[in-house]
C-alpha cells in the first residue's frame, strides 16, 4: 500500500484528533485503504470485452486540468490593488460555488454511504472516529480540488500582494472548505433527523435540487452587490450582505490589508473564522448522531409500486425491437430506483433548469429593458438546459450493483446496439424531455409564440447532442461499472469537448436565425440530420 | 464444573421493529463459553437481525442485550474488540490484495500492522490461499473470498465468533477443515454463534440448537433434545415441523406445473 503525503501531513495534526475523540490509529488506517482503494480500478464483469489498460493506475491526486484553468483566471482578481471587497467577493463567489456544487453532486453520495457500515463497523471501530474518517476523505478530495483552483492565484498574490495577503488567503481557502464540508453534512442531518424511510430518500434529491439551485442562485447576488456601473466599484455595506458568506470572506482583506475599519467588517471578519469553527464543534458533537441517523437510509421499505405501465406504453412508442424495448423499461426503472444515480444526477437536473433563467436575468439586470430583451436571440440560452445530458450519460454507467451485469452477457441479446439506444432513450424521455418542457412552457411565456419555431429546432438539437454526448464518452453498459470519485476526472476533458460542441449548436442556431425564414429550413435539416446520425450511432455500437 | 459459568451472551426481551414490521418479538437467550449455537429459521425469520443488533450494526430495539456482561448500547465498542464476524454476504473491499485487507482488518481490531499481516500470511498459507495473498481480492473465486472472510474473522483470537453461512462456497475439503477449526475453538472455550441454513452441518457441529420463527424462539436446546421432543428423524424434519411447513410436496408440484405452461416468449 502506497504511503500517502496527506497521511504524513495528517500525522502533525493528531493531537487535534485525539482531543475530539477520535481513534487516530485507526482513523489513519481507515484513510490509508480509502485513498489506495480510489486509486485502484476495480475491473468490471464486462473488462473482458476492453483492451485490459487495467495497469493504468490513477492516483486521487492527479492535477484536473479545467480546475487549473479555471485558477489562472482567478488570477485577475487578487492581482487588482485597493478594492479587496470587490475582487475577494467575487474571487470566493466563484469558489464557492464551484466547490459546493462539486460536493453535493460528487460526494453525496459518499456521504450518505452505508456499504462501509457491515464491514467497518462490526469492527471496534467508534461512530465519532467512523466518520471523521469519511469526512476527512471527501475534505482532503476538496483540498485538492480547491488547491488546484486557487494554487496559481495563490502563487501569483505571494509575489505581487505580500506575504500577508497570501496567508490570510489560504487561511479563508481552508476555512471554506470546511464550511462548506460541515453545512452540507448538517442540512443533511437535519433531513435525515426529520424525515423517515422512503419519503426521506427522495426527499435527499429535493434538498440536493434545492441546494443546487441555491447556491446557483446566490451566487448571482455577489456581483449585485457592488454598483459595477460606477467605475469606482466603491463598496456599500448593508445588512444583507451578512447573509452572503463570499462577502465575509473578503472582509478581512479589506480590513486587514486594506485598512479599512468599519464595525460591519469586523463583525463579517470574526464571522469568518468563528462560524466555520463553530458548526465544525457542532458537528463533531453530532457525528455519532449522523451516523446512527444514516442507519435510516438502509430501512427496507415496500418501495413505490410502480405497474411500469408507463414506461411500457413509452417502450411501445419510441422503440423499434424487442430488445429496446426491454432495455428501456430497465433504464427507466433503474433510473427510478438507483439511489446513487439520482444523488449524482438531481443537482445537476436542478442546475441545468435554472442556469438559462439566470443568464436571463443577468441581461435584464444589466441594462435593456425587457421589451428589447424579447425580440433578442436570449432565448439561445435554452440550449444550457443540455448541461443535464453531459452528467446523465456519464453517469448511467454506474451502479451500487454493477456485479449484477453480467446478465447482459448470459442472456441471448442479438447484439449490444438495442440496449445503448434503449438506455438512452430512456435517459431523454424520463430526465431531458420534462427538464425541456417546463423550460419551453416559460420561455413561451417570456417570449413570445414566435419562440415556436425555434423551439422545434432546438428539440431535434438536444436529441442530437444526447448522442453526441453517448458517442464522445468511452463505451460502457448502463449501471455496470462502480462509482469512483477519482476516476471522475478521466471525463473532465470530454467535458470540455461537450461544452464546445453545445456551444457549437448554440451559435449555429444564432447565425440561421439572422437568416430570414431560415429556421424552417433549419428545424426539418436537423430532423434528417439526427435521424441518420441516431441511426449510424447504433449501427457502430454494434461493436 | 466447580463453578457456574458467566454467561457470554445474555439477551432479554428483545424486540426490533423495521417501519411497520415486527422482526423479534422479545427474545430471551443466554450462551456460555465453549458453546457452538446452532442460529436457524426459516428466511426472514429474524436470525441476522439478531446477530446484527449484537454487532452493534442495528439500533433501534427494545431490551437489553449484555456481552462480557457489559450492556452494549452504552456506546463503548470495546467488546467488539473480542469478536468476530463473517457477514452473510461475501462484503469486502475487494479491490485491495489479501495482505493489504487482512492487514488493515487486524489493524481495526488493535493489532499491529506487521503482526497482522504476518498471521494471515500463515493463517492463508494453511487454507491453500498462498499463491493468492498478493493478489487482488476481486479476482477470487467465491470459495477463496470466504476464506479471506473467515481469516479476518479470526486474525484477532476473539473469544465469541459470529458465523452467517460461514461454509458457503467452499469445497468438501475447505469445509472439513473449517468445521474442525470451529471444534477446537470451542473446545479452548470460545463460543461460536452459527446460522446457516444447511440443516446437515448445524445438526453435527452445534452444541445447541435454537429454533426462530417469526422473531420468537421456538425451541431451544441440543439435537438430542430437539428430537426427543418432536420424534422426528432429521434436524431438516424438526425444521419443518416446527415452522409449521408441511407442504412442501404441493408446492414443489404447483412451480414444476407453472413452469411449463404456455410458452416463455411474449
Amino acid at each position: 500500500m502506497t504511503e500517502f503525503y496527506v497521511l504524513k501531513l495528517l500525522d502533525r495534526l493528531q493531537g487535534i484528533f485525539r482531543r475530539v475523540g477520535v481513534n487516530y490509529p485507526v482513523l489513519r488506517s481507515i484513510l490509508q485503504v480509502k485513498l489506495t482503494m480510489d486509486s485502484r480500478r476495480t475491473p468490471t464483469v464486462l473488462a473482458g470485452q476492453k483492451d485490459a489498460k487495467e495497469t493504468a493506475e490513477g492516483s486521487p491526486f492527479r492535477i484536473q486540468w479545467i480546475y487549473l484553468l479555471l485558477g489562472l483566471m482567478l488570477i485577475l482578481f487578487v492581482v487588482q490593488d485597493g478594492n479587496y471587497m470587490y475582487s475577494m467577493s467575487i474571487t470566493f463567489g466563484i469558489l464557492m460555488f464551484m466547490i459546493s456544487t462539486t460536493l453535493i453532486s460528487d460526494f453525496s453520495s459518499v456521504m450518505l454511504d452505508l456499504r462501509d457500515k457491515n464491514i467497518l463497523f462490526s469492527k471496534p471501530v467508534d461512530r465519532r472516529t467512523l466518520n471523521m474518517a469519511k469526512s476527512l476523505h471527501i475534505f482532503i478530495y476538496l483540498l485538492t480540488l480547491t488547491l488546484t483552483v486557487t494554487g496559481p492565484s495563490l502563487i501569483v498574490s505571494l509575489f505581487k500582494q505580500g506575504p500577508a495577503f497570501f496567508f490570510i488567503y489560504a487561511a479563508a481557502v481552508i476555512l471554506m472548505d470546511c464550511l462548506i464540508l460541515v453545512f452540507t453534512a448538517l442540512v443533511y442531518l437535519l433531513i435525515l433527523r426529520i424525515f423517515d424511510g422512503e419519503k426521506l430518500k427522495d426527499l435527499i434529491n429535493y434538498v440536493q435540487i434545492i441546494l443546487s439551485i441555491g447556491i446557483a442562485v446566490g451566487y448571482q447576488l455577489i456581483a449585485r452587490l457592488f454598483n459595477v456601473a460606477d467605475l469606482t466599484l466603491s463598496y456599500e455595506p448593508a445588512w444583507w450582505q451578512y447573509l452572503i458568506a463570499p462577502v465575509w470572506f473578503a472582509s478581512p482583506f479589506e480590513l486587514l490589508l486594506g485598512g479599512n475599519r468599519s464595525a460591519g467588517l469586523v463583525v463579517m471578519s470574526v464571522m469568518v473564522l468563528v462560524i466555520p469553527l463553530l458548526l465544525l464543534a457542532v458537528y463533531i458533537r453530532l457525528m455519532p448522531l449522523f451516523e446512527r441517523s444514516l442507519q435510516k437510509l438502509s430501512e427496507e421499505n415496500a418501495g413505490g409500486r410502480d405497474s411500469g405501465r408507463l414506461a411500457r406504453r413509452l417502450s411501445e412508442l419510441v422503440c423499434g425491437s424487442r430488445e429496446e424495448k426491454l432495455f428501456f423499461r430497465f433504464t427507466w426503472s433503474m433510473m427510478r430506483n438507483e439511489r446513487e444515480f439520482k444523488l449524482k444526477v438531481y443537482p445537476t437536473f436542478g442546475l441545468s433548469m435554472v442556469l438559462p433563467f439566470i443568464f436571463i436575468f443577468n441581461i435584464l439586470w444589466s441594462g435593456g429593458g425587457l421589451e428589447s430583451f424579447r425580440s433578442s436571440s436570449g432565448f439561445l440560452f435554452i440550449y444550457f438546459c443540455a448541461l443535464l445530458m453531459m452528467t446523465a450519460v456519464q453517469m448511467l454507467r454506474y451502479s451500487t450493483s454493477y456485479k449484477a451485469a453480467w446478465i447482459y452477457k448470459a442472456i441471448p441479446l442479438p447484439g449490444m446496439s438495442p440496449v445503448y439506444s434503449g438506455m438512452l432513450k430512456a435517459l431523454i424521455l424520463r430526465l431531458l424531455l420534462p427538464l425541456f418542457i417546463i423550460e419551453s412552457v416559460i420561455f413561451l411565456w417570456l417570449f413570445g409564440s414566435r419562440l415556436f419555431p425555434h423551439l422545434l429546432a432546438v428539440l431535434p438539437a438536444l436529441l442530437l447532442y444526447s448522442v453526441i454526448c453517448f458517442r464522445l464518452l468511452p463505451k460502457s453498459l448502463p449501471f455496470s461499472e462502480e462509482y469512483s470519485a477519482a476516476r471522475q476526472k478521466e471525463f473532465t476533458g470530454t467535458a470540455f469537448v461537450q461544452m464546445f460542441i453545445l456551444m457549437g449548436l448554440g451559435g449555429l442556431h444564432y447565425v440561421i436565425s439572422l437568416i430570414p425564414y431560415g429556421i424552417y429550413i433549419y428545424a426539418p435539416v436537423l430532423v434528417t440530420v439526427n435521424w441518420w446520425f441516431w441511426r449510424i450511432s447504433f449501427l457502430r455500437a454494434e461493436r | 464444573m466447580s463453578l457456574v459459568k458467566e454467561p457470554v451472551i445474555s439477551i432479554s426481551g428483545l424486540w426490533m421493529k423495521y417501519s411497520d414490521k415486527m422482526v423479534l418479538r422479545g427474545i430471551d437467550l443466554e450462551v456460555y463459553p465453549g458453546q457452538i449455537i446452532g442460529y436457524i429459521g426459516p428466511n426472514g425469520a429474524g436470525k441476522s437481525t439478531t446477530v446484527k443488533i449484537m454487532l452493534g450494526l442495528v439500533e433501534g430495539y427494545t431490551g437489553t442485550v449484555q456481552i462480557f456482561g457489559r450492556d452494549i448500547s452504552d456506546g463503548n465498542t470495546d467488546y467488539k474488540k473480542r469478536i468476530g464476524y463473517v457477514p452473510e454476504v461475501a462484503e469486502l473491499y475487494d479491490s485491495l490484495t489479501a495482505r493489504e485487507y487482512l492487514g488493515f482488518i487486524g489493524e481495526l481490531y488493535g493489532m499491529k500492522h506487521t503482526e497482522a499481516e504476518d498471521k494471515a500470511k500463515r493463517l492463508m498459507g494453511l487454507l491453500n490461499l498462498e499463491q493468492a495473498y498478493d493478489m487482488r481480492i476481486s479476482s477470487y473465486s467465491k470459495g477463496m473470498k470466504q476464506k479471506v472472510l473467515l481469516i479476518s474473522s479470526m486474525l484477532h483470537n476473539p473469544d465469541i465468533l459470529f458465523l452467517d453461512e460461514p461454509l458457503s462456497g467452499l469445497d468438501a475439503n475447505s469445509v472439513m477443515v473449517v468445521k474442525e477449526i470451529f471444534a477446537s475453538l470451542a473446545a479452548r472455550g470460545k463460543t461460536i454463534f452459527y446460522s446457516s441454513h444447511i440443516m446437515d452441518v448445524v445438526e453435527k457441529i452445534s452444541s445447541r440448537i435454537i429454533l426462530i420463527n417469526g422473531g420468537d424462539i421456538v425451541a431451544d436446546g441440543s439435537f438430542a433434545e430437539l428430537r426427543e421432543r418432536s420424534r422426528e428423524g432429521s434436524l431438516e424434519a424438526i425444521f419443518n415441523e416446527l415452522t409449521g411447513f408441511d407442504r412442501y410436496r404441493d408446492i414443489a408440484g404447483e412451480f414444476v406445473e407453472v413452469i411449463g405452461e404456455g410458452d416463455s416468449g411474449d
